[in-house]
């Protein structure tokens, strides 16, 4: 009796020491690499601030007893299966990098999708497993890595061999630098990889055969989408559903009616002024001209619209240019052309502001081996992906590479030009706004007007977030 | 005998697992939320206990909250009380049918084990406006175009709007199997006694019905009722599934979905944290409302 | 006589009709049920093209690479893996833990037996949701997001409830002579379980495990929280995330969702009748 006492002790021991067992079986292997990165973030500011070489001597020591350098790089697309152009120079740097290190480094990509990327990095950021190199959009999002340490300061690493004198300009770092409130003091916390401009792109063809012309202001605008509307076209496709697309034109409308958004921040006006309130009142003359599934499309199926020849026009931002050189049908792309968005009518706004992104990549700040994560983002901005950046993906590079302007797509050069003109550049809305939610207020408030709310009283959750959390 | 069933070491030894597992994963983390629900808790940022702020917020200020109760409340009476009608009406069917029973049967309860992710996911390319239903309705000529049928998800006009209405009929459609097997499970436990006693006394069967089968059942209802009403407050899949994040704004939101935004994706855990509590709370008094206003009477 | 035996006709007459629309009704559901199943298989095989233009033909040339492509590409094929380690292991544990407590719950004599066993019901009544936010921050800091047993023990602990209410049903109805007899044969507690208790209660575990199973097979929120990585996600977690940002296939999509599906529909083909009986069983219980 006693015995199997014994026995069924043991027995239900072994069942729960098997269930820990469990659990500690898998977590040397996730944490193995955290840990010792906890204590690195301590030395690695101090070997960083050492020059080239010495970088380089700690890089090969690991390599020379055979152990590879293992970084993981989290992006927001699947590399292996996305057919944007530009994903698909992701994955060649990658690539590149990992063929050109064999037996040093090695970089795993962790794919997601753009709905949940930041999401799902937050969540790898809590349980302290920071990817070593992440990519992230200036902005509400960036701040907050950038301000809480969890991104690293670039400065050293960019003034060490010269890797800043590449870049196009010391503008293009604008959006990555941070003051006093820079987790590590005041520096650089992203380096830039591409710039995309948003633009308006246009049917040619369509827009010839209604007789429409390239408005220079918004009453042309309608006046054109009027024309082609009257010809049996739809003048123009864009998705309320995925938010950010109708709040990129909403944030031109605000723009070029001269609203400044550090007086709203500053509380010196705010969102019942009467400029949102005048956009929104265009974005609803506006939607009459859109798609009649607008509501409901997704900006997958919004641009498909114009791809495919069923709209005139897409408003976007200029990686689409990769996309109607990736997959679009023989010939469409020389029927596309592209203009600046137009002013507003009787604003005395500048009209030559242009919105602009780019795409930006972030080291961790507790990364265990930061040199072969710096190495991973200069193959990001080297010659061999900058001419790929704007010769095949069409976006803007931002180091003074030359490409060859023959190859790269015509749509890049009509970019270049509306991108060469402007005076100054404004970030996305949804991205430049008090923080995340905000900015995702401010698209649902849009999407509201879009649907026929009057402004007035489509602004108050702004308002209102803004009353609650900012001001 | 006795003496072995009493053997207090065996009995812990029993129990452990099960409790210590339940203690940490559930009655602890409970704790937690609620004591974070009182809290500013950030992702990558200190807690600070503010007090009730989150739910004076989340009560009076937050939009999103307000669409959210409005749905999840819509959701739980129209789940109770369509369940309640459609299950009983075909329980009382198939009760009273013999060929193909069983095939009916489990047809109508094949969706309660599918995926209600993929569920989901496959109703909302039925009712995306170029698939589906609409291009159903062009083929047929009641349209002139898949583009003018009705936006099934996307149309945000009414008190409820309705993708709301949309996804609780294919809640409805999922769902509706298991409160069907619930009341028929009862029906068939009543013994065939009493309805032929019944018969001998003229009874009709819809009387029958009324005055035998239904009080009966009584109990059954009250649980099936409370697995709705808890199954309905707890929504997510679906609505999360059929209408992609972002799309609708705040309107669609239900209380999991706003839940989720808010704790994951703008990273306000504590104020998701008092969400999730709400929910906890609602849970609790519709189960012990039901229990009350339903089974007790059954005794009487 | 011939009175009553035109009335019984025209009862008959009336039954019948009535049938027939009994009938003509559950019909008609049946194709409400069905109809989109079918949809999405047809659908499945055909390219976007053809799906827009015509899209109640039969494809002409079954596309199988819609399926290819989501099961690599969609990395459904890892996921469905990990669907399965996740729901066996959870359905081993919860089944034994569950059993173990419902024994003593059921059978053994104390005090608390009550109390206890209300301490495991009210976990009936608590949403998931509400514990997802320190479950999260408490499993991200003892590094167990992104791994499979994370998200096992919640799992495990949410099957508990059920699995020992029901469990516990099936002990109480075990006549008390069994143990009785194991008793007098110098049975200890431990080999009364094993021996008459486990044995007797198949049903049971039939019952509980196929709930278990069904329910963790289909989770949705807890595992989307908790796993961020790709090699780590289960099947309803990777197909909600099927749709790429910049590309949409729907026809993939409707491969995807047809994958995630088949498993359950041919298992519940097979058992339908069993999964029906088992589930209502324990619900009825429950």
């Amino acid at each position: 009796m006693k015995m199997k006492k014994l026995l069924a002790i043991g027995l239900s021991m072994a069942m729960t020491l098997s269930m820990l067992a469990g659990c500690g079986g898998n977590t040397p292997a996730t944490s193995a690499p955290a840990e010792p990165a906890a204590e690195d973030t301590a030395e690695a500011p101090a070997a960083d601030t050492a020059e080239e070489p010495a970088a380089e001597d700690t890089a090969e020591a690991p390599a020379a007893d055979g152990e590879v350098q293992e970084i993981t790089f989290m992006v927001w697309d699947d590399l292996e299966a996305s057919e944007d152009l530009i994903t698909k120079g992701y994955k060649q740097s990658v690539d590149r990098f990992n063929k050109d290190f064999e037996g040093k480094y090695h970089c795993t990509p962790i794919t997601t999708n753009l709905e949940e990327y930041y999401d799902k990095l937050n969540a790898l950021v809590t349980a302290g497993e920071t990817p070593d190199v992440f990519i992230a959009s200036p902005g509400a999002n960036l701040n907050d890595y950038a301000t809480t340490g969890v991104a690293a300061k670039m400065d050293d690493y960019l003034n060490a061999d010269g890797w800043k004198q590449t870049f196009t300009s010391d503008a293009v770092f604008a959006g990555g630098t941070y003051g006093d409130d820079g987790g590590d003091g005041p520096g650089i916390y992203a380096i830039p990889l591409n710039i995309a401009a948003a633009c308006v792109f246009y049917n040619t063809e369509m827009f010839e055969d209604a007789g429409a012309e390239v408005p220079k202001t918004f009453s042309e605008l309608l006046d054109a989408c009027q024309k082609l509307q009257d010809k049996g076209y739809t003048p123009i496709t864009i998705s309320a559903g995925t938010a950010w697309c109708l709040s990129m034109v909403a944030g031109y409308l605000c723009d070029r009616n001269g609203l400044n958004l550090q007086d709203i921040k500053d509380h010196k006006t705010d969102w019942k002024d009467e400029k949102v309130i005048k956009a929104g009142k265009q974005i609803q003359e506006l939607s009459k001209y859109f798609q009649k599934t607008a509501a409901g499309d997704d900006n997958d199926i919004a641009t498909a619209a114009f791809y495919n020849g069923e709209a005139a026009i897409l408003i976007q931002g200029s990686w689409a240019i990769g996309q109607i050189n990736g997959s679009c049908a023989e010939g469409f792309a020389d029927k596309v052309g592209v203009f600046a968005f137009p002013a507003v009518d009787g604003s005395s706004a500048d009209p030559n502001r242009v919105i602009a992104k780019s795409d930006s990549l972030c080291m961790s700040a507790s990364t265990q081996y930061p040199d072969a994560a710096v190495q991973l983002i200069k193959y990001f901005v080297d010659d061999t992906a900058s001419k790929y950046t704007a010769e095949v993906g069409g976006k803007i590079p931002v180091t003074s590479v030359q490409y060859d302007e023959k190859v790269a797509p015509p749509e890049l050069k009509y970019v270049m030009d509306v991108f060469k003109n402007a005076s100054s550049t404004f970030g996305f809305y949804n991205e430049s706004l008090y923080d995340t939610e905000a900015g995702s207020t401010f698209d649902n408030c849009f999407v509201d007007i879009f649907t026929g709310t009057d402004p007035e009283k489509a602004l108050d959750p702004i308002q209102e977030y803004y009353e609650m959390n900012v001001w | 005998m006795d003496k072995l069933l009493r053997n207090k070491k065996a009995i812990i030894m029993f129990i452990a697992p099960a409790f210590i597992l339940f203690t940490l994963v559930l009655l602890i983390p409970i704790c937690k939320a609620v004591y974070y629900s009182f809290c500013n808790y950030k992702t990558l940022h200190p807690i600070k206990f503010t007090g009730v702020d989150n739910y004076v917020k989340l009560f009076t200020k937050d939009r999103a909250m307000r669409a959210a109760l409005k749905n999840s409340i819509f959701f739980m009476v129209f789940s109770i009380i369509t369940q309640f009608i459609m299950g009983l009406f075909l329980a009382a069917l198939l009760t009273n049918i013999r060929a193909g029973r069983n095939l009916f049967k489990n047809i109508y309860y094949l969706p309660c084990v599918l995926s209600s992710a993929a569920l989901g996911l496959l109703w909302m390319f039925i009712f995306t406006p170029k698939l589906g239903i609409n291009q159903m309705m062009a083929s047929f000529g009641w349209i002139a175009d898949c583009t003018e049928g009705p936006q099934w998800l996307f149309n945000t006009e009414g008190f409820i709007i309705l993708p709301i209405i949309v996804i609780s009929f294919v809640a409805l459609w999922q769902y509706v199997g298991q409160s069907m097997m619930l009341y028929m499970a009862q029906i068939s436990g009543i013994s065939s006694d009493i309805y032929e006693a019944a018969a001998i006394d003229g009874c009709t069967k819809s009387q029958a019905f009324f005055k035998i089968t239904l009080p009966l059942i009584r109990p059954m209802i009250a649980t099936a009722m409370s697995l709705n009403a808890i199954g309905s407050l707890k929504f997510f899949d679906l609505v999360y599934n059929m209408i992609p994040e972002g799309f609708l704004g705040d309107k669609a939101h239900v209380l999991a979905t706003h839940m989720y935004t808010q704790a994951f994706k703008f990273n306000k855990l504590g104020y998701g944290c008092a969400i999730g509590v709400v929910l906890l709370v609602m849970c609790l008094v519709v189960t012990l409302l039901i229990n009350k206003f339903v089974k007790v009477e059954s005794y009487t | 006589m011939s009175a009553k035996t035109e009335t019984i006709s025209v009862a008959n007459h009336r039954t019948k009709v009535i049938h027939g629309f009994i009938y003509a009704f559950l019909i008609l559901l049946a194709i409400i049920y069905l109809l989109p199943l079918a949809w999405v298989v047809i659908t499945s095989l055909k390219d976007d093209a053809v799906l827009m233009i015509s899209p109640w033909e039969l494809p002409a040339r079954p596309m199988f690479e819609n399926y290819s492509f989501a099961w690599t590409m969609g990395h459904l094929g890892t996921a469905t893996l990990n669907s399965f380690i996740v729901c066996s292991i959870t359905l081993l544990f919860s089944m034994i833990f569950g059993a173990m407590a419902a024994f003593a719950i059921a059978r053994m004599r104390w005090k608390l037996s009550k109390l206890v066993l209300t301490y495991f019901m009210i976990g009936m009544m608590i949403p998931v949701h509400c514990v997802l936010i320190p479950l999260f921050v408490q499993f991200s800091s003892l590094k167990l997001s992104n791994t499979l047993i994370g998200i096992i023990i919640p799992y495990i602990t949410f099957s508990l409830p059920i699995t020992i209410y029901i469990m516990a049903g099936f002990f109480e109805g075990i006549p008390d002579e069994l143990f009785e007899s194991a008793c007098i044969d110098g049975c200890s507690v431990y080999r009364m379980f094993t021996t008459v208790g486990i044995p007797l209660a198949k049903t049971g575990f039939m019952v509980t495990g196929l709930m278990s199973f069904v329910g963790n097979w289909n989770e949705l929120l807890l595992a989307m929280v908790f796993i961020s990585k790709e090699a780590k996600k289960t099947l309803p977690v990777s197909l909600t995330k099927f749709v790429g940002p910049y590309h949409t296939n729907y026809c993939q999509m409707f491969a995807a969702i047809v994958i995630a599906v088949i498993p359950t529909i041919i298992v519940y083909c097979v058992f339908a009748n069993q999964i029906v009986e088992g589930l209502t069983a324990g619900a009825v219980k429950g």
